[in-house]
């Protein structure tokens, strides 16, 4: 049973008043709102069912803050329940029929990664996110859940045998989850670039992007990682930075340049968005056919947090061979495979149901491969695939069979 | 400044547990605090005296019952929630204590193709039902702005409005029979009769009208059996433009009385909505002049029929003198109904700031007859109250038609005030149940219900509900006593304290 606290009910002035101060308006946004429209697109509130796991609580907590009826210590908890999706923001009536008159936009997920923070600064730790952080900046990447052993003269591993060069203009950025686990992933990008022509390097050292530390509050942690790689980027000469990984992407695009503002003058490329390019100017050519039949899963922080779901469809009916069942990018809004954001960390009970559901609903199709465009859904997503007889798969590893490259 | 919370004892919270297993049982302070409100207007500023006392979030009626019996034998008040959208406060704790909150149960228990039945437990969301149902060529179409986010269970409780329900009716038209605990603990079934299936039957009192609509006072739904509809093979929407109310109002009636069996709804904006709209509404700022009201209508069904009553609504439309808005505002409009016309950044202070208002719409039902007078009285409130406090603002009025399959006779009315709640003090608290009061009373004089769709149960209104039901009031305070005899059950809704008062004197 969830436990009632002590709280003072007060926001204690410093951080607390910062916080409140920064977020009263959106909170009075949502609040006043009242739509609730967020709920059923909600990955975890489909599953928990609790109204604390809303995006309408994580604002009207900010409206009780306010008040002093709560303090960050009673609803710490509650933010966990958040992949960082970005379902809630789409749907929300506030960004879909005002938001380009006002310019405003529902902001949940940095509302929550703002709570995180703040429950941090309090000394408030979710023990499993804690533990994950300190690992993270003792090894310089994230630990791997499987329990794969992790270590910066590892970091590059998954690259032997393809005599990768260091440094150059432009560098492939390897997710932690792609250099460690699903190591196919990250040598398919590479063997299709260099098919493609790209010329790329790697970093000297790379470290984690810092992205999971900062959506789980750690922004100091987040900052010191983000630092690394950017001077790391510098030293190499890099200008133009290639992402595998939706979460690194989304590290690159929004995290960064908030913290070094104009200096930061990289450009990102999303590697899904470079090959569709490749496929379009024929630099790549997709000539083996790939039997299967399949349905796509709309990485979140693509779909919903950037709007990206036409590269890897378009990707896909380039594919010779392929059956292609489509469910369209707004049913997904409500998918996920609630592996973002440290939800698997410290609730892997939710991403596995979440990553069960979703795998049902590709079964349905009649398909036997559900393909993502995110390393990190494919962990829970797979362990859901094995006990429903579907096999899970990156785009990558697709296009790597079907451009006849392969281990 | 401490807030000091009321919880139940150690025992009794061990009791809940062992009832309904370890992680339904929420005691911390943001599960109870994130129950305490709807989306009307809430007193911020007393957040605390609206809090439950603990939350229990059940998995079947037998817990349910358990609970219920639990609080019998305590004397604690027991509050039922499901989505927690309605606007009349059934679901707000007024005297504290167990909230029930059933949106754990979710499941389709049983969908049966033959004699077109489905049936569901109380937390399931009916878009979410229909997506379910799509593949079999079904809709479950109780449609209310809420579609989205409000549940099965708190229709029943509130006797919803759908929005397309002149063709498909309203939850009591589309819920055949459901399970409910009674206040008591005694768990059974109502319907019209016999088995859960029956539409119509004559055997015994016709209880399953009694058990809805009482927003939370006679018992917690459990399990429901609802109609399932064919998937319409057309959908036709239009809007209409005219360069008065009075032409609008006059070209609705005629709209409504077209006889078009096909006809899902027809609305009436009035001038207020439109300039309101004219805002910041894309659809309604390039908009001329001239358009001072607006009727929309919708139809849905085989697309034969459809094609032929959207021909003689068209007909009604041009000889009505209206000008069509094109199929950009007729289509999108009606697609987007549910989110479109109340977001809390259309609020403006008088000196025309943006303020973050909430949506709230007084509703009635009101005679076709007696629309245009309703407005002019209704429009002078709010205008009395926005002169008072710069925290009110008038969104003006709709009128949807109301009645089920034979829309023509009363209206859906609302009008909609913007309120900044961050400004909520008691003055402006008190004159805002006044004004509530007033609404509701203007109703009444022109013949009316206080109440379409939301309930009458909020402060304010619910003064006059013994007026409005005369008789019938006294019965409904007798029916609570005989099911309620220690007032357990959501108790301090609807003034159903006064029933347990008579009895100590």
């Amino acid at each position: 049973m969830e436990q009632g606290t002590a709280s003072e009910g007060s926001t204690n002035g410093g951080p607390t008043e910062e916080f409140v101060e920064e977020w009263r308006t959106a909170a009075y946004n949502c609040y006043s709102s009242g739509h609730k429209f967020c709920r059923e697109v909600c990955p975890v509130m489909q599953v928990t069912r609790d109204e604390a796991h809303t995006p309408t609580a994580f604002h009207a907590n900010v409206v009780a803050m306010d008040e002093g009826h709560l303090a960050i210590e009673d609803v710490a908890r509650d933010y966990v329940h958040c992949t960082q999706c970005g379902a809630c923001e789409l749907r929300c009536p506030n960004t879909l029929f005002t938001g380009d008159f006002y310019r405003y936009r529902t902001r949940t997920v940095d509302l929550v990664k703002a709570a995180r923070a703040l429950a941090v600064d309090h000394g408030i730790h979710q023990p499993g996110w804690q533990r994950w952080n300190e690992l993270t900046d003792s090894a310089k990447s994230e630990p791997v859940l499987n329990g794969t052993p992790v270590s910066q003269e590892h970091v590059a591993d998954w690259a032997h045998g393809l005599d990768l060069p260091v440094g150059g203009e432009t560098v492939l950025f390897c997710d932690c989850e792609a250099a460690f686990y699903r190591t196919s992933v990250p040598r398919a990008v590479a063997q299709i670039l260099r098919t493609a022509g790209v010329e790329f390097g790697l970093m000297q050292e790379q470290w984690c992007c810092g992205g999971p530390a900062a959506e789980m509050g750690y922004v100091d942690q987040a900052r010191r990682f983000a630092e690394h790689n950017v001077a790391d980027w510098r030293a190499v000469g890099a200008k133009r930075i290639l992402v595998l990984d939706p979460h690194d992407y989304i590290s690159f695009t929004e995290d960064y340049p908030r913290y070094f503002g104009e200096d930061y003058d990289f450009e990102i490329v999303l590697v899904v968005e470079l090959v569709a390019e490749l496929l379009r100017e024929e630099k790549l050519t997709l000539s083996v056919p790939v039997e299967r039949v399949v349905t796509y899963h709309d990485a979140c922080r693509l779909n919903k947090r950037k709007g990206i779901h036409k590269e890897p469809r378009e990707i896909l009916r380039a594919i010779p061979g392929l059956t292609f069942k489509d469910v369209d990018h707004v049913t997904q809004w409500s998918y996920c495979s609630g592996a973002g954001a440290g939800l698997a960390i410290e609730r892997p009970d939710l991403t596995a149901e979440i990553s069960r559901r979703r795998v049902e609903r590709a079964k349905a199709l009649e398909i036997d491969t559900l393909v993502s465009a995110c390393v990190w859904s494919e962990r829970p997503l797979s362990e859901q695939g094995e006990i429903q007889d579907v096999e899970v798969v990156d785009l990558m590893e697709l296009v790597a069979e079907s451009c006849g490259l392969g281990d | 400044m401490a807030t000091v919370l009321r919880t139940l004892s150690d025992s009794l919270i061990d009791e809940l547990v062992s009832i309904c297993g370890e992680k339904q049982v929420l005691a911390g302070k943001s599960a109870r605090f994130n129950r305490a409100r709807v989306p009307s207007p809430f007193p911020v500023h007393r957040w605390e005296d609206y809090v439950p006392d603990i939350v229990v979030l059940p998995t079947s009626a037998e817990q349910i019952s358990e609970v219920v019996r639990l609080a019998n034998r305590e004397r604690i008040p027991v509050v039922p929630r499901a989505g927690g959208t309605g606007l009349s406060d059934g679901a707000v704790p007024l005297r504290h204590g167990i909230m029930v909150d059933v949106k754990l149960m979710n499941r389709i228990l049983e969908l049966d193709l033959e004699d077109r039945t489905v049936t569901v437990e109380p937390g399931i969301n009916m878009l979410k039902l229909s997506q379910e149902l799509r593949p079999h060529g079904f809709i479950y179409p109780d449609d209310p702005a809420s579609y989205p986010c409000s549940l099965v269970g708190g229709r029943i409780g509130t006797s919803g409005w759908s929005l397309i329900g002149g063709r498909y009716g309203h939850t009591r038209d589309l819920v055949i029979s459901f399970e409910l605990v009674l206040p008591t603990g005694e768990i059974i079934r109502v319907g019209d009769g016999g088995g859960k299936k029956v539409r119509k039957s004559s055997s015994g009192y016709q209880l399953k009208h009694l058990f809805m609509g009482h927003q939370g006072t006679l018992g917690i739904v459990t399990e429901a059996t609802l109609e399932l509809v064919k998937r319409p093979e057309a959908e036709f929407s239009a809007f209409y433009a005219y360069p008065s109310y009075l032409d609008a109002w006059r070209a609705t009636g005629d709209f409504a009385r077209s006889g078009a069996a096909t006809l899902a709804g027809v609305v009436l904006f009035d001038e207020w909505k439109v300039a309101y709209l004219r805002r910041d509404d894309e659809a309604y700022i390039p908009q001329p002049d001239r358009v001072k009201a607006v009727v929309a209508l919708a139809l849905y069904g085989n697309e034969d029929e459809v094609r032929a009553s959207a021909k003689r609504l068209l007909r009604i439309g041009k000889e009505s003198g209206g000008t069509y808005l094109g199929d950009e505002i007729s289509q999108g409009d009606w697609a987007s109904r549910h989110d479109r016309y109340a977001t809390p950044l259309h609020g403006r202070l008088r000196d025309g700031q943006v303020a973050p208002m909430s949506w709230h719409c007084e509703d009635a039902s009101i005679l076709y007859s007696q629309l245009p007078a309703v407005r002019e009285k209704w429009h002078a409130i709010a205008a009395g109250l926005r002169k008072r406090f710069d925290m009110f603002d008038d969104w003006g009025m709709f009128a949807y038609t109301n009645g089920a399959f034979k829309p023509w006779g009363d209206y859906l009315t609302e009008i909609d005030i913007g309120i900044w709640e961050m400004q909520w003090d008691d003055e402006s608290w008190a004159a805002w149940i006044d004004a509530k009061r007033e609404i509701a009373r203007v109703a009444l004089e022109h013949g009316g219900s206080i109440t379409a769709c939301h309930g009458s149960c909020r402060e304010g209104e619910v003064d006059l509900v013994p007026e409005e039901l005369g008789g019938g009031y006294e019965v409904m305070k007798k029916v609570k006593r005989a099911l309620d005899p220690l007032n357990v059950m959501n108790p301090g809704k609807y003034l159903l304290d006064g029933a347990y008062e008579e009895d100590e004197t």
